[in-house]
């Protein structure tokens, strides 16, 4: 395994999340955001959290590609590019903003000590998954009533 | 390396931006950043371990149905205001809210 990989992807997800959010085409920013999420998921990966990155993945791929349509369809042009030299900045900003995860540590956090499985995790707390799930659902239908119920309003 | 830091450093961007960007898109990528910051350290205080991982799917769950009401929300807005910077949204919105009251 390469030596510091887990800090050198640290690094590309605090400049890909810092890029994201200051570039000010929104294409680019969404292809940074997409940097993020790969980031993420790598690091899911190899800390022995595969299942989580595969998720990671799966729902950023969704995310990713309705942020590219929208970003197309709503996003306001720019008036000017950005510079070469204000993405540097920013690119610096980012590894700055990513040292002290690299060198300080909080003493006294541990983790959750627990040796169930993941299938017994998922499958062993449906209670409690089913109220969340339902809550979820009852969110979108909240959502996509709001959506009809403004386009009648416009409608009539 | 400590990820609580590390995800205390993401949450604060994503926070910084929710605040000052002007870009609905933006706006929607900031919340984007505080959820992926929040499942961070769900995930790496329980590294390895199933719990941790099974609660991110509802984590994920509740983050996809937030990003879509946000993003049907966003293309109402646009469509209705022709634009999605939000000082040009208020300042229409109350252009239209002054014309209402002359017209009342």
């Amino acid at each position: 395994m390469i030596p510091f990989v887990v800090e050198i992807l640290s690094v590309g997800l605090i400049v890909s999340a810092v890029l994201a959010l200051f570039l000010d085409e929104v294409v680019y920013a969404v292809a940074a955001l997409s940097g993020t999420f790969l980031f993420t998921a790598i690091i899911y990966a190899l800390n022995g959290s595969v299942f989580a990155a595969i998720f990671q993945f799966a729902v950023s791929v969704g995310t990713l590609s309705i942020l590219f349509l929208s970003g197309e369809m709503l996003g306001d042009k720019p008036t000017k590019k950005t510079s070469s030299n204000r993405v540097l900045a920013l690119i610096a900003g980012g590894v700055a903003l990513s040292l002290p995860a690299i060198f300080l540590s909080i003493s006294g956090v541990s983790g959750a000590t627990s040796d169930i499985s993941f299938g017994d995790a998922l499958w062993g707390t449906r209670g409690m998954d089913v109220i969340f799930q339902a809550l979820v659902i009852l969110t979108v239908a909240m959502g996509i009533a709001i959506v009809l119920y403004q386009k009648k309003k416009v409608a009539s | 390396m400590d990820f609580v830091i590390l995800s205390l450093v993401m949450l604060a961007i994503g926070i910084y931006g929710l605040l000052t960007n002007r870009q609905l898109l933006k706006v929607f990528i900031s919340v984007e950043l505080i959820a992926t910051a929040a499942t961070l350290n769900f995930v790496m205080l329980a590294t390895g371990q199933g719990l941790g991982q099974a609660f991110l799917i509802l984590a994920f769950s509740t983050d996809t149905a937030v990003s879509a009401v946000i993003l049907a929300l966003l293309v109402i807005v646009a469509r209705k205001y022709g634009t999605s910077d939000i000082g040009k949204i208020v300042q229409l919105m109350q252009q239209k809210g002054e014309t209402e009251v002359e017209e009342q």
